[in-house]
């Protein structure tokens, strides 16, 4: 598994050995099922391919004791044939955005023609993948006589990666899935062996940044609200992963045998502080993947940087290098985007990212990393549902029951058990906007059962509970 | 100066007050809030505003264009906090002036304040960064419990008084003789962007009505040079619709004018039946008070699925039976983000307010606020109150009557300059950042409340 005993890599499933695709599925219904989640097989693969790729986009000390660095665009990062194709269909799909141009009817705020955009592209999917991937990934077959190809599995994360077309929003769990398609290329033995680390970077800046780009385009064209936003006070409206692999990128250089650093940053990279700093931004986003995402930023937020991304800010404060920011990015995804059910409900498990349990699974790194954050935080807080002399909420109780009666099966979910019945949902990151207030308490059937006729194009809050 | 005006001067710097002065407040706006009904009973002008999401200089904006407590009379329709960077110090100003001034400002409670959505969409977190604990996020929401679910305006004239100058690219209805300002939209100097009017109605149409005075064009415009110290140009007070000074403006009685932050419940179908609920409490997940907190209207008939997940869609229809039988001429609420800064739906039966300009620093909205004025008729009190079963008019009456909606006068008004705010000069640091524990570490203990520091940075930029 560990290709040098430091870095543990996505394991290629082997087709001789039998396997069996699924048409993936959602698994998490309740909170609870999140504690499970963070115990199954496809928490710990993407957790792993996530580090892996974070691994690559470190500079790299070379022999001469020289230093290559990974910068976007860098001419030492070679596209294999499967990245090279990737690309194309990243193409593909930019060039639909001319097909559903954008409605200029009156609107309030995403715009329907997004939903366009989406259908063409889900009306095309099998013809997109069969141009863009190799027949031997795309139609791997089951081993049973009945099962179906990878496809049906790939099309899953591909299509979950675009944002809603019900909602009009766009959200870290639609970057997560795209993380699996590429996750789920890679399981396939999708792209060519290679020393470690040469490929991932291909993938992160020949396919992801790409991604991120078109996304941002799709944004800016539809207006797509930021999925869950929190307004100023969560790190972006809409990505996260960008700031892991560009806080990697200005770390220290490592060799293949080096732990990733802690601390510290490369020599020459450009202070944290400089975030804030407008030219500074136009500078660096051509090369690093950190400041392009704040870039966009600035693209689409006017006012001073430090009020409208004060947790961005604050981290630029931090003294102790891009290492150290790198290390905090990956806990704060692991605590605010996959241990958050409002973003990984979506998430659909199938042969390839599977529900089952991890056998090794440790009781889930998650509750030290949640607990560290925010989650911690809540145990400050007064029982809500006692918020006064007098005062009931008609609903406490059942969703007490709901949470606090399996939570307790699973020893090593006390801590979100204990506080699940004060907040029946804290969660931070919930689909749905910036405006759009959406109930954190509704469900999926209400959703869908509005999703048709009623446009979401509204700025409008939605409930944090909502499903 | 008392300790409250000079917490509201603070407050007003953009600089927040010391928890226990948090403490004491809340302790007595709850003392004033625990006493008015479920709705509030407000007599014309009163500005109505909506969304305010903690866009703090957006907020004193708004005081800007639509003058200064407690010289305007106000109504703010909920959504104080959440989202925006200044949620503590638009909420604790607010209610301060509530507490201040409580003849002249009154708060509604909108979904957002809630316990529940407050933990997700940032006030709490505010809280945290700015206080180091969740005490005054426990203040706070404790006195959320307490706001009024809605109001009622009573007294509205139906038509308005012209302001001047109108722009030469204003657009506008045929102002006929017999014809009254029915609308009239204002730019934040002032100027009439748009007007609207309607036919002036006969004595006959209704024995509710009392009779018409003969209308005045305004004069005042051309002896008002416009002049960028002054306020901006009106023809009357601050918020008084223009009108009060005016002795002859169109005096009608209007129906009154229902305001909540969402909008309407299919289970209530009366006024009478919001002052039944029991309010003091978390806002519920589903159930009439939910519902006047969520809802939002929609092209459609009857009744529909809110994609929010909370509260309901509802059409024209459902609208037009309230207002009728409730003998309301509008619903004005909030809620959702508007691009031109209010949007009136169902033939002006409703209208939605909002004032929470290029909303989370990227939408590129404007805001507005609502002026009603004052039915100076008979001599400024109220002729009948609404929503009561046993009122006087009888059935017969009620369906002869067409009850006449107010003058509605809109400021439209932008995002606040931003470049004299100042940069924080400390920067807190964020927990993911903070601990020792690498990666994979199992069994750490989370860090618990005494790790946290009070960061004091967010005390406004005049600290800095």
């Amino acid at each position: 598994m560990a290709a040098n005993g430091l870095v543990r890599v996505l394991p290629v499933i082997d087709p001789a050995a039998g396997h069996c695709f699924k048409e993936p599925i959602k698994r998490i219904h309740e909170h609870q099922d999140v504690s499970e989640f963070l115990c199954s097989k496809a928490y710990v693969n993407i957790m792993t391919f996530l580090l892996q790729l974070n691994r690559s986009m470190f500079p790299t000390k070379l022999s001469d004791g020289g230093v290559q660095t990974w910068p976007l665009g860098s001419d030492a990062v070679e596209y294999s044939a499967p990245v090279r194709q990737l690309q194309q269909l990243l193409s593909r799909l930019e060039a639909i955005l001319e097909e559903a141009p954008p409605d200029q009817g009156p609107r309030r705020f995403g715009n329907i023609s997004f939903r366009r955009w989406y259908e063409i592209v889900e009306s095309r999917v099998s013809s997109l993948l069969e141009e863009c991937l190799s027949p031997g990934i795309l139609k791997t077959k089951s081993s049973g006589p009945d099962g179906p190809t990878a496809e049906v599995e790939l099309k899953a994360y591909f299509l979950g990666s675009w944002g809603s077309p019900q909602r009009l929003d766009y959200g870290t769990g639609h970057e997560l899935s795209f993380l699996a398609f590429l996750g789920a290329i890679w399981k396939l033995n999708g792209f060519p062996q290679n020393t470690p680390g040469v490929e991932e970077r291909a993938i992160v800046l020949g396919v992801i940044q790409p991604y991120l780009e078109l996304v941002r385009t799709i944004i800016k064209t539809y207006t797509l609200e930021p999925a869950g936003s929190h307004g100023v006070w969560g790190l972006d409206d809409h990505s996260f992963i960008p700031y892991i692999f560009g806080s990697a990128q200005f770390a220290p250089a490592l060799s293949q045998t080096d732990q990733v650093p802690e601390e510290g940053s490369l020599p020459d990279a450009p202070d944290p502080n400089s975030v804030a700093k407008a030219t500074a931004v136009e500078r660096e986003r051509r090369g690093n993947m950190y400041f392009s995402a704040i870039g966009f930023i600035y693209d689409v937020k006017k006012g001073p940087f430090w009020e409208h991304s004060p947790m961005l800010y604050d981290i630029s404060g931090i003294r102790t290098g891009w290492a150290k920011i790198n290390k905090g990015m990956i806990k704060m995804y692991n605590a605010e985007v996959l241990s958050k059910f409002p973003v990984v409900q979506h998430f659909p498990f199938g042969s390839l990212f599977s529900w089952d349990r991890e056998p090794n699974a440790v009781p889930p790194p998650s509750t030290v990393h949640a607990a560290s954050g925010p989650q911690s935080r809540t145990r400050e807080e007064p029982p809500a549902q006692h918020p006064g002399p007098g005062t009931k909420a008609p609903w406490a109780a059942g969703a007490q029951a709901n949470t606090a009666g399996s939570g307790t099966a699973a020893p090593w979910a006390s801590g979100g058990a204990a506080r699940a019945p004060i907040l029946p949902d804290t969660s931070r990151l919930p689909q749905g906007p910036m405006a759009p207030t959406r109930a954190p308490w509704a469900n999926a059937q209400q959703n869908s059962a509005t999703g048709g006729s009623t446009a979401q194009e509204e700025m409008l809050t939605k409930a944090p509970w909502a499903k | 100066m008392s300790d409250l005006d000079r917490a509201i001067a603070q407050l007003r710097a953009c600089r927040l007050i010391p928890e226990s002065q948090v403490r004491e407040l809340c302790y007595k706006a709850r003392e004033l809030l625990i006493e008015e009904g479920n709705v509030v009973c407000v007599d014309a002008p009163v500005t109505i505003c909506g969304d305010i999401h903690g866009q703090f200089h957006d907020l004193m904006e708004l005081f800007r264009v639509g003058g200064d407590v407690p010289d305007t009379n106000y109504l703010f329709m909920g959504d104080f906090v959440d989202r925006g960077f200044y949620s503590l110090e638009s909420f604790l100003l607010l209610l301060c002036l509530k507490v201040r001034y409580p003849d002249r400002i009154t708060l509604i409670r909108g979904n957002h304040e809630s316990r529940q959505i407050t933990t997700v969409y940032g006030f709490y977190d505010e809280c945290i960064r700015k206080y180091g604990s969740a005490n005054v996020w426990r203040y706070c929401c404790e006195v959320f419990d307490y706001l009024a679910l809605g109001a009622l305006v009573l007294g509205a004239s139906s038509g308005l008084e012209p302001t001047g100058p109108a722009l030469e690219t204003t657009s506008s209805t045929m102002s006929l003789d017999d014809s009254e300002l029915e609308t009239e939209v204002l730019n934040s100097r002032g100027e009439v962007t748009m007007s609207t009017y309607r036919p002036k109605q006969p004595r006959t149409t209704s024995p509710l009505l009392p009779s018409l005075s003969q209308a005045q064009p305004a004069t005042s415009s051309s002896a008002n040079p416009t002049s960028s110290s002054m306020p901006p140009m009106r023809s009357g007070w601050a918020g008084t619709g223009a009108t009060s000074d005016s002795s002859g403006s169109y005096s009608t009685g209007t129906g009154a004018v229902l305001c909540v932050h969402g909008g309407l419940s299919p289970l209530i179908d009366s006024v009478d039946k919001i002052r039944l609920i029991d309010r003091k409490q978390e806002v519920p997940h589903e159930g009439a008070m939910c519902d006047l907190l969520w809802s939002d209207p929609d092209e459609i008939d009857g009744w529909g699925l809110s994609p929010r997940g909370a509260g309901f869609l509802f059409g024209g229809d459902i609208v037009k039976h309230f207002n009728y039988k409730n003998d309301l001429s509008l619903i004005a609420r909030a809620h959702q983000l508007v691009m031109e800064g209010y949007k009136e739906m169902f033939d002006g039966g409703i209208v939605t307010v909002w004032s929470a300009p290029n909303y989370c620093y990227r939408c590129g909205n404007v805001a507005s606020i609502l002026e009603l004025g004052e039915d100076a008729s008979n001599g400024g009190t109220v002729s009948r109150s609404n929503g009561d079963y046993n009122r006087s008019n009888g059935g017969a009456a009620a369906a002869a009557a067409v009850v006449r909606s107010p003058g509605r006068r809109y400021r439209v008004f932008e995002a606040a300059a931003q470049d004299t705010r100042g940069m924080p000069a400390k920067k807190p640091v964020a927990d993911y950042f903070l601990t020792q524990h690498p990666y994979n570490t199992h069994n750490t203990p989370p860090p618990t409340a005494s790790h946290r520091k009070p960061m004091h940075f967010c005390l406004g930029p005049s600290l800095a």
